[in-house]
């Protein structure tokens, strides 16, 4: 019966082809009419990397963006980019493609941010009404007199310890000086808890304590004109030694090949007892092996001849200069900004991304785990890496080719300092040569 | 001219290529023709190539020659971005590491493929499961294994250390990830277990395709299982062994996601392959001329290698 039902209404080539065709005309309008077809956007296409704590992706996606839905009618579609340097491959993919996502939870926009749109009017009024900003991130998102973006949140980094392995070791209060760090890496070395402290190709956790480091040393790697390359200094040749020592007498001999997570993994195995991390590794800990979350501590990175430094890992909200809704991506923007939807988002993630407004210094979030309070300080002392050099794509390429990072692990596995500061400098004058 | 002449006259033909738009054909009875029907199949897969490979491969090679950062006005700088490459150290030690990682990683999946092929053409118990495990690495998402290798390789925790130090051999287990010459190892260890069962299987294939009466008379005059294997099996193996090998080679030296995801390409440089170099210059740093021009500094050695393919196919 089937056969004769096929047999009698045959499928010809024609209408196969014209029934294809159709279909793939269709499902390729169908996003252009769902987007014309009304006054309003249907969606919104916001993209960010994936967070750390999920808490902070659960809230936005089943909080925030339903209730903007309900407020609106605009459906929030909630992109999300894999960990650790994928969000920024997939922004510049976007600006350079003109894909259709609208805004962008933003890393390293000093790449594309000539792809940015105009959010001046935005980031002025929440300075203005949330207590100012903190200056040095106005050097990232405020371009040549222009808000290219809004700040967030910095992603502090600090060290992280095993305070009952260091009390063992007879250190009551954490190394003040990176003299007084070096010797307690001896001394906890010796007791078979080593630090590991991150010199791979990842973007934070390397930068985050050899950038202050190289700062408190006295050493600069570009000048404030972001013309003179001063690294190659007595300083900095101070700060090369010194790494070396502390990864030879000091840390885990893998450590010099690790990319981001991979301090997190040490940690969280009891293969290391310091190293510099977000909050991530104490909430991992809180969560998973409470034991290990009660011995865990944050602390200041070291100071040097020059004083305390940290580095910011800033986060920014940009909007996309190719969305078909400037206006609607700017009302969403300022709707998420609002302390109404930003502070409970901020407290969804434990202050893990802590605000760059000072209207939150008071907020009684930093007090429900003191642990978390240092993160403040970062946002007093961090500085954008390559700090006093100019904020700009020169200074994206030094960080992400890892001119800086791979001059200290090469130093580590073996070569001289003199010739990893020749390396160095031929990396920045072939970046910063061709300006 | 008379009419019976006229109408002895051979009807002139259509140019092939235009045969199709002979008037007086329905439309129905003009897309049941073999001509056009096998061009409109053939249509989709051609445009999807020129729109997916021809357009970025072209588009890479204008890149190549300016300088274009993102979402900027693009700076003809003519043979600029090569001549930058030229003098950047990170550069060769990218080129010179992707050589050492290719030539020994197909080396290793060549001559373990070979092994892995004969014993799984011989017959023993559960061989259909063992041949449909031993797929596993090539069948797993790449990211997903490397990820798996991340763990096995870790120094405190890894499966290798563990069996090491267990085993009495070593009381601390050495950095796969943190020593740069490990580290190189280790990359070509895992480029070799994923890439093995597309040799194994491959050869395999080939193997099946020997005629047993060639052994046999090999047999019948002496030959040993060596002999055999080095005067009967191994030359006719060759031409499967030298494609698959070719093949490999293409895509062992454009190897990215194992690197990526394994060590990044370090430590200091030491695992950077071209790949890897060519995708931080372009989506790390936002430089698109420059990172096509270190991308397409890989096409002159591809070429090479597919000229020698298709002569080789082309005299067998």
């Amino acid at each position: 019966m089937t056969q004769r039902i096929l047999s009698a209404h045959p499928i010809s080539r024609r209408k196969l082809l014209t029934g294809a065709a159709l279909g793939a005309a269709g499902a390729a309008a169908a996003p252009w009419f769902a987007r014309h077809a009304q006054a309003k956007p249907a969606s919104i296409t916001f993209m960010r990397e994936s967070a750390y704590v999920k808490p902070f992706d659960d809230h936005f996606q089943n909080v925030l963006a339903p209730a903007y839905e309900k407020l609106t009618g605009i459906k929030v579609n909630y992109e999300i980019a894999g960990a650790g340097g994928a969000a920024v491959a997939r922004a510049i993919a976007i600006v350079e493609s003109k894909a259709p996502v609208d805004m962008a939870w933003a890393q390293q926009e000093w790449l594309y941010r000539e792809g940015l749109a105009d959010v001046s009017d935005i980031a002025e009024h929440i300075g203005k009404t949330q207590g100012g900003w903190y200056p040095e991130v106005t050097r990232l998102s405020k371009w040549e007199g222009v808000w290219k973006s809004v700040p967030h949140a910095n992603i502090g980094q600090v060290m992280v310890y095993r305070r009952d392995w260091f009390e063992e070791a007879g250190i009551k209060k954490f190394p003040d000086t990176w003299d007084a760090f070096l010797e307690a890496a001896i001394k906890l070395k010796a007791k078979g808890h080593p630090f590991g402290m991150s010199m791979g190709h990842g973007w934070a956790d390397n930068n985050s304590w050899l950038l202050p480091l190289l700062w408190s040393f006295g050493s600069e790697i570009v000048a404030k004109d972001g013309k003179t390359i001063h690294l190659d200094s007595a300083e900095t040749a101070k700060a090369v030694d010194y790494v070396r020592t502390l990864y030879q007498q000091g840390c885990i001999e893998d450590c010099v090949g690790w990319l981001d997570p991979a301090n997190n993994k040490a940690f969280l195995t009891s293969q290391i007892s310091c190293t510099n991390n977000a909050s991530s590794i104490l909430i991992s800990a809180k969560r998973d092996l409470p034991e290990m979350g009660k011995v865990i501590d944050h602390a200041e990175n070291p100071k040097g001849r020059k004083g305390r430094f940290h580095s910011l890992v800033p986060v920014t909200h940009c909007i996309f200069s190719q969305t078909p809704e400037p206006e609607e991506t700017k009302k969403f923007l300022r709707w998420l900004m609002e302390p109404k939807q930003a502070a409970p988002w901020y407290a969804s993630a434990d202050m893990y991304f802590a605000p760059f407004m000072h209207a939150y210094d008071k907020s009684p979030e930093w007090n429900k785990e003191p642990r978390f309070k240092v993160f403040q300080k970062v946002l007093e002392t961090g500085k954008l890496w390559l700090w006093p050099a100019p904020a700009d794509r020169r200074a994206g390429q030094t960080i992400n080719t890892w001119v800086i990072a791979d001059m200290f692990a090469k130093a580590c596995t073996g070569a001289s300092t003199r010739q990893v500061i020749a390396d160095a400098m031929t990396g920045l004058k072939q970046i910063y040569g061709k300006a | 001219m008379n009419p019976a002449a006229e109408a002895a006259r051979p009807v002139p033909q259509a140019a092939p290529v235009l045969r199709f738009l002979r008037p007086g054909l329905r439309p129905g009875e003009w897309l049941e023709r073999e001509s056009v029907f096998s061009w409109l199949m053939l249509t989709p897969p051609l445009l999807f190539l020129l729109a997916f490979l021809g357009y970025p491969f072209v588009y890479g090679v204008y890149l190549s020659f300016f300088q274009r950062q993102v979402a900027s006005e693009a700076q003809f700088v003519g043979l600029g971005n090569f001549i930058n490459l030229w003098g950047d150290p990170i550069f060769w030690q990218a080129a010179g590491n992707t050589v050492k990682f290719t030539a020994a990683a197909t080396v290793l999946k060549m001559t373990g493929g070979l092994g892995m092929a004969l014993v799984m053409n011989q017959n023993f118990r559960l061989k259909s499961l063992t041949r449909a495990l031993l797929l596993l690495p090539f069948i797993v998402p790449t990211v997903l294994s490397t990820v798996a290798w991340q763990w096995i390789l870790d120094p405190g925790m890894g499966l290798i250390n563990r069996l090491l130090i267990v085993s009495g051999l070593v009381t601390t287990g050495p950095s796969w990830l943190g020593n740069p010459t490990l580290a190189m190892v280790s990359i070509i260890l895992v480029n070799t277990w994923r890439g093995l069962p597309f040799f194994g299987i491959s050869i395999l294939s080939g193997l099946q395709t020997i005629p047993t009466e060639l052994h046999e008379s090999a047999t019948i005059d002496g030959a040993g299982t060596w002999a055999r294997f080095r005067h009967v099996t191994l030359p006719l193996l060759l031409p499967v062994v030298f494609i698959v090998t070719t093949f490999s080679l293409i895509f062992t030296f454009f190897d990215f996601q194992l690197v990526y995801v394994l060590t990044g390409g370090g430590p200091a440089n030491a695992t950077h392959l071209m790949a890897t170099y060519a995708y931080s210059l372009s989506m790390g740093s936002g430089q698109m001329g420059l990172g096509s021009a270190a991308a397409l500094s890989m096409v002159p050695v591809l070429g090479l290698v597919l000229v020698v393919l298709a002569r080789y196919v082309r005299k067998e």
